[in-house]
């Protein structure tokens, strides 16, 4: 282990301490804040009328009656917020994808569709007013499930289909050549069922206007700064002060990131009215007419050689989204992590995401889990159709410490830590031998024991790669009173972060714990930052503390120096006691060190600012990795098909650990999610899109008798950061479902492959203990012990024709030259030699020989060559042989195709010459065709996701050779490919935001170019242009 | 999620609370522990014009015993049963049943004559009071007292006898006899939830035979139901004789389970007729082993 660096020197060492958290006090005896003991002198209440049909033409609205009732401030319907108007964000800040308000206009679209919004003096007479409103509706057939959105109706009247986002690559050959080279396919189906996120605290928002210059909002959230950026943005407010607020907050697990329609619209009634509106989402409310989470399938195969190890694997995702999804996000952050803690070489996916008349998805404690769920259940399926133990399956792809640095080909750098190391360490605690002898010995007695193993990794503490995701901010001061005051841009919902950012800022410090407060929840203290939102806030709150208190304590060190006239490196700060090094008698406290700092400045050094303060934003790497291995043993009754919980260990690395008391809570409290999610939860819609779980008798969260004690055991290797801390908050959640699941997954696979289908009820588990296939879901269960039709590897060359070409056309030497889709060109000598469709030869380049076999057929020649340099990648050449040149492609990888061309050595047609270099084209000689595409061209391109980018585009065209610029805003890049006709190809590769390669295919017709560029793995965007004047 | 108005009386005596609900022609809703009713006042399901809290009448609440039975007043907290140390001698398979009914808390606001008069058909109480032969005592102002068995007392999910001017106010258990045979069991997703199947009875054993047997489902069909022809089997069979798995065939053939999202009626029917011989079978070799 790395020696953790930039720690603290205090005395007592705080970090790593299982101190009391500064919460708990008022948590614990009920004098915590939430939104709803906010009370505001004059503050009104609100209620909905919502749709009771999931799909309908409103015909009429009559709020006649519900005006009338006494007590009735106002009664609003779309129309009347239209005087206030909104434009939904995403998380990301940019206005969503389809046009929406705070409530119901011309149709409605799920049940619980808010359309008549009642404001009243209390909540009991806006409930009586909304139960007088009378709509009609001309109902028509809802859109409830993905299988619904593919084939039914167009939920979104402005969209040309249901589906929400795609990315990935349609049927994409490449990944089918690489899947079908494995000696093992094994597919793997998972359906996750829909979740409702469940806070503990409702939504809820007290919305008080203060003239037309300030807004204050208490509002449950995740973070009160980006909820005042996101009110600003979306209510065009630039010129009001808002100021939010939320003081504690009673769980939030990515529902709350940002106010949604309800919220909305009370802010949009409070600046109607000129006066304080409260919402409080009920529990009807909450699990009905809330954003939920998950609802998705998958279908992944993974190719493995004879060994187990990986070659390929693709998956293909759906989620449904809902009618107003918090961002109509495919989720392909699903695919980007899902092979980071496993060696993948050729990773592809096809990711949809679809709308319905359902709530929209919201965010969810790690919102990509589903990678790990069909993964890790997919590796178990695997090692069972292999016979491979499951545990040598993981490591023969585990990826070690030995390999560091990594890169994934998703493009994600691993370089400071070791996913192997952590499973290794969950092993060394629990002995899979003695557990496999029990479950052989308890199947003799008709008791069904399982094992679940489960490892991941997942990037954490996100910052820099995406607008929002900014750094986090510390300001620290040390008050006159000596004690330490932080402001902080973190926010808890339950993190701690009180506890842990003040264990930080005093160990830095050298000051006692109890002498520290934090202070957050409230946008007008720290500044904009996005707080809690993928396990972030340790490392990028944790850094901030550390860096701002670096600073606060050069500032004590300087100020002590001055007055002792010392050297500032012999002050040292103790225990709140400034010390000076060998001069015990001039130890003062920081209060009387602080005293002077204040209200005496002509005692500072010349110059100086007076006071004790200091502030750092804090931004890390883009992401910081956690990893994780998990262990789980059930017993399953196959007489009920009850799962019992026997034990269940966690090996985490999450790096320099702050408080393991918190971390355990938030591994702990993961873990309950995913108990949840795999044996109770389900948020379940009939055919007529109507909720059948409206209550928590119905929506059935686990309780504590439902979670067993974890056994938690620390793998952790400082980050490289500052602290060295990695994220904790999503961990428990995304490896958990596959832990419980595998196990038991395990407990049942005498009786063949449990289908991958959540919630897995006792009936649904008695269903295929005894066969019935026709209540589950998925693919009926194969029989015990029968593998899926598994292909034998071909070797290459195996599958080869033989070929009635002339094998002396091709052997012999030839000159050849790659030119690769970015970088320099490279020259080689290659050697073919044939024997009927075998070819064998060796490639000579400056950096050295290497040999290969492939194939022949006529006068094509195919084989695959491993380079380690630059990166780990397999060369397939694809060459073409006419006379004495060739011609074709190399496949790099999933980084692109090279050009390559060649000649033979001393061949009669021609001698050897160098490729021609690229220059560019005289305009003259495009008379004949090239002279239509040369020249500079405005290109716009239109990526899956994210803004338009615009850029100018130059071509130079010599005969089949393209070289050209890319200017944009960013950067510009050179480029060379070809030209075939009108048809301009050419491949360039990128590292902002992600490390690819672009793949352009343009045609160009008269004054305009169109066509795509393909975007590494995560899909097309499409590309326009028109010839610059 | 706010009630609807309502008026609210809380009489202090049982008379007084008769003379509400006489006046009020099937308008009002009694309110003991509120653990049902609380939830739908709150979710507007259910909106009585007058709520009679029945919480503050004199003498509502208590047990009793004689030789023959056990009477439970209407207004005893479940906790408070649960608590009582005779009733667990006297009435085993009542208290077994009474610790499964929602969870420590609110069993401390619940009662035994709310839990048996709401009906529910996958609550413990109500199966409890038909296995058991329980005698439910019913008052009205204009007709007196009355006494209706428990497995006549159901008609559907919440639907009983009970006329709108009745009040409930004790339940009457027999006493079975220290000898016989308790059976329970309950298979509930979490503890405190309704049961997605559930058994509850006694058997009375006299010289090697079934001298008496008293059972029924909860969770297995819209009211609870008593497993009329597994008991008339069971009656005056010898133990040796006995074939517990042909006798939770005849206990499934007078249920009548549905599917809904959490379980298969196909379900409920294999795991009862399961339970039921597993069961039966553990109470009555328990019975054999201490004789």
């Amino acid at each position: 282990m790395n020696a953790p660096t930039g720690l603290g020197t205090g005395a007592q060492r705080l970090i790593g301490k299982r101190v009391t958290r500064k919460e708990d006090g008022r948590l614990l005896t009920g004098k915590g804040t939430f939104v709803d003991d906010v009370a505001v002198p004059g503050m009104l209440h609100t209620a909905f009328y919502r749709s009771p049909i999931a799909r309908g033409k409103i015909l009429s609205i009559d709020v006649e009656e519900a005006r009338s009732l006494p007590g009735v401030v106002a009664v609003y319907t779309a129309e009347d917020l239209k005087k206030r108007p909104v434009v939904f964000h995403t998380f990301y800040m940019t206005p969503g994808e389809v046009p929406m308000g705070p409530l119901a206009e011309g149709d409605v679209r799920y049940v619980g569709d808010p359309v008549v919004m009642i404001v009243a003096k209390d909540r009991y007479v806006a409930e009586d007013a909304a139960g007088l409103v009378v709509v009609e509706y001309d109902e028509e057939d809802p859109v409830v499930t993905i299988a619904d959105a593919r084939k039914g109706a167009v939920v979104h009247p402005t969209t040309e289909s249901n589906v929400a986002q795609v990315m990935g690559i349609e049927d994409d050959e490449d990944i089918e050549e690489e899947l079908a080279k494995g000696a093992h396919l094994v597919t793997s189906t998972v359906i996750h069922q829909r979740i409702a996120q469940s806070p503990m605290e409702t939504r809820g928002v007290v919305s008080d206007p203060r003239g037309e210059e300030e807004l204050v909002v208490h509002i449950t959230c995740q973070s009160p700064q980006l909820v005042a950026r996101w009110l600003s943005l979306a209510l065009g407010l630039p010129d009001m002060s808002i100021r939010v607020l939320a003081k504690d907050v009673g769980g939030s697990f990515g529902l709350k990131n940002h106010p949604w329609r309800e919220e909305v619209a009370a802010i949009v009634a409070s600046l109607l009215l000129s006066r304080p509106v409260k919402w409080t989402e009920d529990r009807l409310e909450a699990l009905t007419a809330c954003n939920q989470a998950r609802e998705q399938e998958m279908t992944t195969r993974v190719a493995f050689d004879k060994d187990g190890k990986i070659l390929a694997a693709h998956a293909d995702y759906s989620s449904n989204n809902g009618c107003y999804p918090q961002g109509a996000d495919a989720n392909v952050a699903v695919h980007m992590f899902m092979w980071v803690a496993y060696r993948v070489p050729v990773p592809g996916f096809i990711t949809r995401a679809w709308y319905s008349n359902t709530p929209g998805l919201a965010a969810y404690r790690g919102p990509w889990a589903m990678e790990s769920l069909a993964r890790e259940a997919l590796f178990d399926k695997a090692a069972r159709q292999m016979k491979i133990d499951p545990v040598d399956l993981r490591r023969k792809n585990l990826i070690r410490r030995s390999e560091l640095p990594y890169s994934t080909a998703a493009g994600i750098p691993v370089d400071d830590m070791s996913p192997a190391e952590c499973f290794d360490k969950l092993l060394e605690t629990f002995d899979v031998a003695k557990f496999r002898r029990e479950q052989a010995e308890a199947r003799k007695q008709g008791r069904y024991l399982g094992l679940g193993l489960s490892a991941y990794v997942e990037p954490t503490g996100s910052a820099g790669s995406m607008a929002p995701m900014t750094g986090e901010l510390a300001q620290l001061r040390v008050e006159p009173t000596g004690k330490v005051t932080a402001m902080m841009s973190t926010h808890s919902q339950g993190h701690g972060t009180q506890t842990t950012m003040a264990q930080v800022i005093a160990d830095q410090l050298g000051v006692p714990y109890e002498d520290v407060t934090v202070f957050e929840g409230d946008s007008s203290r720290g500044g904009f930052a996005p707080g809690a939102a993928g396990s972030r806030q340790a490392v990028l709150g944790g850094g901030a503390s550390i860096k701002a208190s670096k600073l606060l304590k050069e500032k004590i060190q300087a100020v002590a120096a001055h007055l002792y006239n010392a050297n500032p490196e012999s002050v040292s700060i103790e225990n709140g006691m400034v010390k000076i090094a060998g001069a015990e008698e001039m130890t003062r406290s920081l209060k009387e060190v602080a005293e002077i700092a204040y209200g005496e400045p002509m005692r500072l050094p010349q110059g100086m600012e007076s006071g004790l303060e200091a502030q750092y934003r804090y931004l890390p790497p883009p992401m910081t990795l956690t990893s994780a291995a998990h262990a789980c043993v059930v017993e399953v009754d196959v007489d009920t098909g009850f799962v019992k919980i026997l034990r269940w260990l966690c090996s985490e690395d999450c790096g320099m650990v702050i408080n393991p008391a918190v971390v355990e809570g938030q591994v702990a409290g993961g873990l309950a999610q995913a108990i949840g999610q795999v044996l109770l939860e389900e948020v379940h819609y009939d055919e007529r899109g109507n909720p059948t779980a409206a209550t928590f008798k119905d929506y059935m969260l686990p309780a504590i008798t439902d979670v067993p004690d974890f056994e938690y055991i620390h793998s952790n290797i400082p980050a490289n950061n500052e602290g060295g801390f990695r994220g904790v908050g999503e961990g428990g959640a995304i490896v958990g479902p596959p832990t419980l699941f595998n196990a038991i997954a395990d407990a049942l696979s005498p009786f063949g492959e449990l289908p991958v289908s959540l919630p897995v009820t006792p009936s649904k588990i008695l269903d295929f203990v005894e066969g019935r296939s026709d209540e589950a879901e998925a693919t009926p269960p194969p029989v015990a012990g029968t593998p899926e039709p598994a292909f034998d590897a071909e070797a290459p060359g195996a599958s080869a024709v033989l070929s009635g070409a002339l094998p002396l056309s091709v052997d012999g030497e030839w000159q050849v030259t790659m030119q690769p889709p970015v970088g320099p060109k490279q020259e080689m000598v290659a050697t073919f030699r044939t024997e009927g469709g075998v070819l064998t030869g060796q490639l000579a380049a400056p950096e050295g020989t290497q040999e290969f076999s492939g194939t022949v057929e006529g006068n094509r020649l195919k084989w695959e060559m491993k380079v380690t340099q630059p990166m780990p990648i397999t060369l397939k050449y694809d060459l073409t042989i006419e006379g004495d040149t060739l011609a074709g492609t190399a496949k790099l990888g999933m980084f692109g195709k090279a050009k390559v061309s060649g000649e033979r050595i001393g061949g009669a047609a021609a001698a050897p010459t160098p490729a021609p270099a690229a220059a560019p084209a005289p305009v003259a000689e495009a008379a004949t065709g090239p002279a239509a595409i040369d020249g500079n061209w405005d290109v716009v391109m239109k990526p899956p996701v994210g803004p338009e980018q615009t850029m100018v585009a130059t071509f130079h065209t010599d005969g089949g050779t393209l070289t050209g610029k890319l200017d944009a805003p960013e950067g510009a890049q050179e480029f060379s490919g070809t030209v075939e006709g009108n048809r301009l190809k050419w491949e360039m590769k990128v590292t902002q935001p992600m490390p690819i390669t672009l793949k352009y295919d343009l045609t160009i017709e008269g004054d305009t170019l169109s066509g795509t560029a393909k975007l590494g793995m995560f899909g097309k965007a499409k590309v326009q242009g028109t010839r610059a004047g | 999620m706010k009630p609807a108005p309502f008026d609210y009386v809380a009489p202090g005596t049982v008379a007084e609370a008769l003379d509400v609900l006489a006046e009020a022609g099937g308008g009002a809703t009694l309110l003991a522990g509120g653990q049902t009713l609380m939830p739908l006042l709150a979710l507007r399901m259910s909106q009585p014009f007058i709520l009679v809290d029945v919480n503050r009448i004199e003498g509502f609440r208590g047990i009793s015993h004689t030789a023959e039975s056990t009477r439970v007043a209407a207004g005893t907290r479940q906790a408070v049963a649960l608590a009582d140390a005779e009733m667990k001698g006297a009435q085993p398979v009542f208290n077994l049943a009474l610790s499964h009914v929602g969870h420590y808390q609110t069993r401390n606001r619940g009662t035994i004559g709310g839990s048996v008069s709401l009906g529910e058909p996958a609550a413990e109480m109500p199966a409890t009071a038909v296995a058991l032969g329980a005698e439910i005592e019913i008052h009205s102002r204009d007709r007196g007292t009355r006494r209706v068995k428990a497995d006549e007392f159901y008609l559907g999910p919440y639907m009983t006898v009970l006329e709108p001017d009745e009040l409930v106010t004790a339940i009457h258990y027999p006493r079975w006899g220290a000898d016989a045979v308790t059976v329970f069991r309950e298979v509930a997703q979490r503890p405190g939830d309704f049961a997605l199947v559930g058994l509850v009875g006694r058997v009375a054993i006299e010289g090697g035979k079934i001298a008496r047997a008293g059972l029924a489902w909860f969770g297995m069909g819209p009211t609870p139901i008593k497993a009329r022809q597994a008991e008339q089997a069971l009656i005056g069979t010898a133990l040796s004789d006995i074939d517990p798995r042909g006798i939770a065939e005849l206990a499934i053939a007078d249920t009548d389970p549905f599917t809904d999202h959490h379980a298969t009626a196909h379900y409920r029917r294999t795991v009862g007729r399961r339970i039921f011989a597993r069961t039966l079978g553990e109470a009555l070799n328990i019975q054999q082993a201490a004789a």
